[in-house]
């Protein structure tokens, strides 16, 4: 750490941790539901639906206040100046943390906007705006202030913008369903596969320039191409949505054709990292790799290759909004993503505790990641393998719904099984994180 | 590769697939009347998505695929359920899916409100989205149900269904109401014996039905019926 102002940054960090945490156990309850029959009673009281609602936000608020913490720890360090105004970066934790958690105790309650993933009510839909307005003014001085711009900044404060603005598209009442859900794609998918990635490649070229010791230049060059594949097939690829709510034809092909390309940049990002990694001049704890090398072939595969998979029209028609789905959403999210977010966490938090070097005790990490990555993956296949059978049974054969769901049931049962492998690897990552403690002095 | 050809790069693959998706989102925008029958989206059919998003039917549910995928898809719910089961999941799902393994929440919908459900569910079912989900597709019912025809399998069943006018309530192929369930929807999910018992008397086995009894038949003819409609699954599949 070489501003004090980067030390913002920590507290977004623990509360992001906290509600990590609480989004895998909404997790458990959901997969739990699948294989075990609530009683009425207790759905009345807590149904699958609120709990879903509580999963998802949880997932969007805890990586997003993670990226804001990451920004604000990359922030000084690239522009070389202090943040404009730590204060209101407080402040905005504060806000941003307050109102998901009404919102969060609001969906208990029935308080909800009512529509998959955007549920916060309108009203504290305006709160979440105060705060990324904070967020991307505090950042926008900062960067004005110092003048020290670099391809680096740049991507990442147009990433920020672009996600900020892509929010507002998800806020009015539509009237009509497929133009609610035409634009309610633009928040989701260009987020996920627009905005999300600018802002991931930005901290991805800011790590790899302080972990490698390579040059910027190099870094930044590749920055170029990558955005460019990113936005190329990411923007129109937004078609691959847009096959079956009454869009016109034409995007069965451009969604088809534009999505198919959207594995390159990933690929692209992965060979980037690992060319990166073997140019490094600067050693690195062990676990730094594990993390990126982690994150970049998870990301390939979870969004790469499993979402190339039901992508095109012709299979799509079958697998459309079945468990298919499901199991693309979580491995993608998550190899994207969290491991973005741990992987930036295990780079800051070392700094700002000031620690030589950057190093830290490693112990406890690695069990960590591992059994929360061989939990997420193994989740992901048992949700592909019933993906696949309701497919086959629901959509090829014909059975209803619910008598198709039958054999289903034992694959989700296999979902929880490591959803709780997951989550004790997600708590020892969380511990090791909040607990780490500086390199132990090699013995001579 | 040179700093200037990367940014080049960044600057065409971005401006071009921008300038793509701008140029089809308004011409979207110019076709989404007419293939989402805008004409037919009145006022009780936004007040029936204000109520679907009131009670977050779309966190179990999933409705032009997107959702929750905890319960069943409610694009062409209209078709293949039919009015009045609509209004039957909804008012009392209790009793609905009392022996079911999946429970839906009693929410408490008002009336008036399950009325707006439905206009909306009626209309999202007439929209035109390429023929999804797979699963509802009016072509693959009707296609089954011409090859019933086209096989001369008119059995005493079949003309006992014409006879006693069931399809001024449900729908079969290409005929039919939507106030009950599709004839062929039934058939995938229940044998003869059920439906025969059902048609003695549907309020003893389905709480709340508006189906009237056809305890004046005798026991061969709803034997008939029942056999008949239950036969229809089989040609579900191509």
């Amino acid at each position: 750490m070489n501003f004090k102002t980067q030390r913002v940054a920590y507290p977004y960090f623990v509360v992001a941790l906290l509600l990590f945490a609480l989004q895998l156990v909404m997790g458990l309850y959901l997969a739990f539901n699948y294989f075990y029959t609530v009683p009425q009673g207790v759905v009345d009281l807590f149904p699958f639906s609120t709990a879903r609602a509580m999963h998802t936000n949880l997932l969007v608020l805890w990586l997003l206040l993670g990226f804001m913490g990451a920004t604000y720890y990359a922030v000084p360090e690239e522009t070389q100046s202090e943040l404009a105004w730590p204060k209101v970066a407080y402040a905005q934790l504060i806000l941003l943390t307050g109102t998901g958690v009404a919102a969060l105790i609001g969906f208990l309650f029935g308080w909800t906007q009512g529509r998959p993933l955007l549920e916060i009510p309108t009203t504290l839909d305006f709160l979440v705006v105060i705060g990324a307005l904070m967020f991307l003014a505090n950042v926008g001085v900062t960067m004005m202030r110092a003048r020290n711009f670099t391809a680096t900044q740049g991507t990442l404060l147009a990433g920020l913008v672009f996600l900020a603005a892509m929010y507002l598209f998800g806020m009015p009442f539509y009237e009509n369903l497929a133009i609610d859900w035409y634009y309610w794609w633009w928040v989701i998918h260009l987020w996920v596969e627009g905005a999300w990635e600018l802002v991931t490649a930005a901290l991805m070229a800011f790590m790899m320039i302080q972990l490698t010791g390579v040059e910027r230049k190099v870094v930044e060059k590749w920055l170029y191409v990558e955005l460019g594949l990113f936005l190329f097939t990411g923007l129109a690829g937004t078609g691959h949505h847009y096959y079956w709510i009454a869009a016109p034809k034409y995007w069965l092909w451009v969604g088809g054709i534009f999505s198919a390309l959207e594995p390159l940049p990933i690929a692209f990002m992965l060979i980037d990292t690992w060319r990166s990694m073997r140019k490094s001049k600067r050693p690195q704890p062990r676990l730094t790799w594990v993390y990126v090398i982690g994150m970049a072939v998870l990301h390939f595969v979870g969004a790469g290759l499993f979402g190339f998979a039901h992508t095109l029209p012709q299979i799509n028609y079958y697998t459309h909004g079945s468990q298919v789905t499901v199991s693309h959403g979580h491995l993608a999210f998550f190899g994207a993503y969290v491991l973005l977010n741990l992987s930036f966490f295990y780079f800051a938090i070392p700094r700002l505790k000031g620690f030589p070097d950057g190093r830290y005790d490693e112990r406890g990490g690695h069990w960590g990641f591992w059994m929360l990555s061989s939990g997420v993956v193994g989740m992901s296949l048992a949700m592909a393998v019933a993906g696949v059978l309701q497919t086959y049974l629901e959509r090829v054969q014909g059975q209803p719904y619910i008598v198709a769901q039958s054999p289903i049931r034992f694959w989700m049962a296999i979902v929880f099984l490591h959803g709780l492998l997951a989550l004790a690897g997600a708590l020892t990552v969380i511990k090791h994180l909040l607990t780490l403690k500086p390199a132990p002095v090699a013995e001579a | 590769m040179s700093e200037r050809a990367a940014k080049l790069i960044f600057w065409i693959g971005t401006l071009s697939s921008l300038a793509l998706f701008l140029g089809m989102t308004w011409d979207t925008h110019r076709s989404f009347a007419a293939l989402t029958h805008a004409d037919r989206l009145d006022a009780n059919v936004i007040a029936g998505k204000r109520v679907f998003e009131k009670y977050n039917c779309n966190d179990c549910h999933t409705i032009l695929g997107f959702g929750g995928y905890y319960a069943p898809d409610l694009t062409r719910a209209y078709k293949r359920l039919g009015e009045d089961a609509i209004r039957l999941r909804v008012a009392s799902p209790e009793t609905a899916f009392a022996d079911s393994y999946r429970k839906m929440p009693q929410q408490h919908v008002k009336p008036e409100e399950i009325e707006r459900l439905v206009d909306f569910l009626r209309w999202v079912g007439n929209i035109d989205n390429n023929d999804w989900p797979p699963q509802d597709s009016d072509t693959r019912w009707k296609a089954a149900t011409r090859r019933l025809v086209g096989g001369a399998a008119m059995s005493p069943g079949a003309a006992l269904v014409a006879q006693e006018n069931c399809l001024s309530c449900h729908s079969l192929g290409e005929a039919g109401e939507h106030r009950g369930p599709r004839l062929e929807y039934i058939s995938t999910r229940r044998d003869a014996q059920w439906i025969a018992r059902y048609l003695v008397n549907p309020e003893a086995v389905t709480p709340g039905a508006q189906m009237p009894a056809f305890d004046k038949l005798s026991e061969s003819q709803r034997q008939a019926i029942a056999e008949f409609i239950s036969s229809l699954a089989d040609r579900r599949t191509p």
